[in-house]
């Protein structure tokens, strides 16, 4: 199997885990960045946190591959540089839909990519928050053994149907870790900055992608197919106005999912705001109108605002589903309709940070059919 | 004395029919309850203003959905209620909207409060996993005989204060061996007895329940005592609060859900909170290592010192935790503490000002 694409191959003792975090303190070391934002564990030993590391020692510690996102690392690239970028070059090590994210975020200025190099592995999934939590101990086994085998069965419900769970061409660096011997790991450069960052480290790309490629391209395809059925089927359950207010009739209303949302970036949403705070009076005639009001109100109207304004940057990270405290299949709504939006738009939320949004990208012609559609209802009204 | 008020119906259908004859003869505009909005048993608090509405309406379903005093406190925020409505809470729902009307976030006008002596409700998971109906049975054995249902939020099996202290009228439901048979409204106020007036029922003057509940409470107590260690709870410094928080992912949800959080903005979400690259740099050149999750700790013990006081332990923050941290237990020793010092007890009476804003020219001299 041949490839056009090579890669640096970095044999490795024990796990891919293990040999991404040698390469990394190996790059660190060479100088080719100042610090690295690595997932490692909490001291407490049960739950994981981004950290930003620039001692090679306690880098011998990360866990790269952490078995639950708490935090989504998008997020944690735009703390740091949300405000502009900071002096230091930083490798950012995630998982490939939060690199995704970073890009969206970068697209709408939430993100100074200018010294973040984003280097990104081959991702068997994370598990839900609150099945890891259950027993942390427990959870490390479980996911231990279903990512060795690429069981997504322990893995949110959205990894299950990723399509995206390897290189996407956004990021810097991708690792590569299906296909591979022992351990071994695949470092295969996407951009200049990656291609750099293999220079300073002293490694040649000498190896052919091919067959990394080839496990790959396979299961991009196996999860495509499991997507388009999973996306169907849950289309047959929330279509329409009445199944929609069904599936989101357990809602209170907190917004959490809007507040782990990489993409939701808003210091103050909409409805958090004044704008939805009515009066008593309104509240009372609403309820008039139709005999009764559910309190809280407007709980749908803030799904569909949510969607209306990030489903197209959606990367179905899964971080809305775990944080729902009544457990809303919010990711796998918000997959099916990001990916029948995007559709329309022929928009990717990952390729580069150079290509638009959809929704800031004026076209002269586009979406002919809606308009005449609409035209057509609104001409039906008025006559 | 106290004016009763019996109904010959099992307490469910005794309190709707209340409501439906505030509804029908006019005397209210609007209920607000719990209610079942679809065929599968989705259950969410409703206003109501058709009597029909009335027969879906499940005013004592064990399920907290919300804190509705956070809910009427919208609702009542812009402008007092115009029109009377009737609302059924809970007891720790009616504090905590109290401690919101003291916060000039709410207001009492025009509203007929309901409550009762509460059993406990569910948490959120039991919902969802479609548990709590299969659990009502059990749940009003319980009830009969003065204790919580045993898989009721924790918060509810260490609560002390389930009798309410300022509804208009009270619904007597722990320790009440007839739940099933009638219904026992106390008319605490004036504004009661003129909202039932022309009801069927049997009025009486008698003082009910009253040694049942002062048993109910002394065990209660021990309950807490016994609920805080299993939350590994006893000793609260520095270390084992950061361990207790390790698992926080910091999304603030406790504060949202929170009835006595009402800050528009949190404090932690704005600019002020944030930090930029050249703050990380700074403390990654001091350590070596930057814990990117590290202010969490902290926006606990801000969060436990700005409500401390006014926490009426309804356990929302727990169920809404997706880190599963045992946040009303926190709550409830920290606040409780708070609340001790200062013989304070949040809800108890509107006219009680907030320790926090009320001056005392001498007070913990010692501290001082």
């Amino acid at each position: 199997m041949s490839s056009s694409r090579k890669g640096a191959l970095l044999a490795a003792e024990g796990s891919a885990e293990k040999a991404i975090i040698g390469f990394v303190k190996l790059a660190l070391k060479q100088g080719a960045f100042d610090a690295v934002l690595v997932p490692s564990r909490v001291p407490a030993g049960d739950s994981f946190a981004y950290h930003l590391i620039g001692n090679e020692t306690v880098l011998e510690a990360a866990s790269p591959l952490a078995p639950v996102m708490p935090v989504q690392g998008a997020r944690v690239i735009s703390s740091i540089t949300r405000r502009g970028k900071g002096k230091k070059k930083i490798a950012a090590i995630m998982r490939p839909c939060e690199a995704r994210a970073t890009i969206e975020l970068a697209k709408l200025g939430q993100v100074d990519l200018e010294n973040i190099t984003l280097i990104t592995m081959d991702c068997p999934g994370v598990m839900p928050l609150s099945d890891y939590f259950e027993n942390a101990d427990r959870g490390d086994k479980l996911f231990a053994d279903a990512s060795q085998k690429w069981d997504t069965g322990p893995m949110r419900p959205v990894c299950r149907i990723c399509d995206k769970f390897s290189s996407t061409g956004g990021e810097d660096l991708h690792i590569g870790t299906m296909g591979t011997k022992n351990g071994s790991i695949l470092l295969v450069p996407r951009s200049p900055k990656g291609e750099d960052v293999l220079s300073k480290a002293g490694l040649s790309l000498e190896e052919n992608a091919g067959s990394w490629e080839t496990c790959v391209n396979k299961l991009t395809e196996e999860r495509k197919q499991k997507r388009g059925e999973s996306n169907e089927a849950l289309r047959s359950e929330i279509e329409g106005i009445d199944k929609l207010t069904k599936a989101f009739s357990a809602c209170i209303n907190c917004h959490n999912c809007m507040r782990v949302c990489p993409i939701c970036y808003c210091r103050q949403c909409h409805f958090d705001s004044d704008k939805m705070k009515f009066s008593f009076e309104d509240y009372l005639s609403r309820a008039e109108t139709r005999g009764s009001l559910r309190v809280p109100t407007d709980t749908l109207l803030f799904h569909i605002g949510r969607m209306l304004h990030m489903s197209l940057s959606c990367v179905s990270c899964g971080m809305c589903e775990d944080a729902c405290p009544t457990a809303i299949p919010v990711a796998q709504i918000f997959t099916l309709v990001g990916d029948r939006n995007r559709e329309v738009f022929d928009y990717v939320p990952d390729k580069s940070v150079d290509e638009p949004l959809p929704l800031t990208t004026f076209e002269q012609n586009e979406l002919e059919e809606v308009e005449q559609s609409c035209a057509g209802v609104f001409a039906k009204q008025e006559s | 004395m106290t004016k009763i008020l019996r109904t010959g119906k099992g307490t469910e259908d005794g309190l709707k029919e209340l409501l439906r004859f505030l509804l029908d003869n006019g005397k209210v505009k609007g209920v607000l309850t719990l209610r079942k909005t679809d065929e599968d048993g989705a259950v969410s608090y409703s206003l109501i203003t058709a009597p029909a509405g009335i027969d879906s309406a499940v005013p004592l379903f064990p399920l907290m959905p919300v804190n509705l005093a956070k809910q009427l406190s919208l609702l009542t925020l812009n402008e007092a209620a115009t029109e009377p409505i009737a609302v059924v809470l809970r007891p720790c729902e009616l504090r905590a909207f109290i401690e919101l009307v003291k916060r000039t976030q709410a207001s009492l006008d025009n509203i007929l409060f309901i409550s009762s002596t509460c059993p406990g409700v569910y948490p959120l998971e039991a919902a969802v996993e479609g548990k709590v109906e299969e659990h009502v049975p059990k749940y009003w054995e319980a009830a009969a005989r003065g204790e919580p249902a045993p898989d009721v939020r924790s918060a509810c099996q260490a609560c002390e204060y389930f009798v309410p202290y300022t509804a208009d009228i009270t619904v007597s439901l722990l320790g009440n061996k007839d739940i099933g048979k009638e219904t026992t409204f106390s008319l605490n106020t004036q504004k009661a007895e003129l909202f039932v007036e022309g009801m069927s029922g049997e009025f009486s003057e008698k003082e009910p329940d009253a040694p049942i509940l002062k048993q109910i409470q002394s065990t209660r107590k021990a309950e807490r005592e016994k609920l805080a260690d299993e939350a590994e709870l006893r000793n609260l410094g520095i270390d084992e609060l950061t361990k207790t928080f390790s698992r926080c992912i910091g999304c603030r949800n406790c504060s949202k859900v929170c009835p006595a959080c009402y800050c528009h903005i949190c404090f932690f979400e704005t600019e002020t909170a944030e930090h930029d690259a050249p703050y990380y740099e700074t403390e990654l050149e001091k350590t070596g290592c930057v814990n990117m999750l590290s202010d969490t700790t902290f926006y606990h013990l801000v969060r436990l010192f700005h409500v401390g006081a006014s926490c009426t332990g309804c356990g929302q923050c727990s169920d809404v935790c997706p880190a599963n941290i045992p946040l009303w237990a926190i709550s409830l020793k920290v606040g409780g503490a708070v609340q001790k010092a200062f013989d304070y007890v949040p809800g108890r009476s509107v006219e009680e000002g907030l320790p926090i804003t009320t001056f005392a020219p001498e007070e913990f001299a010692g501290v001082v």
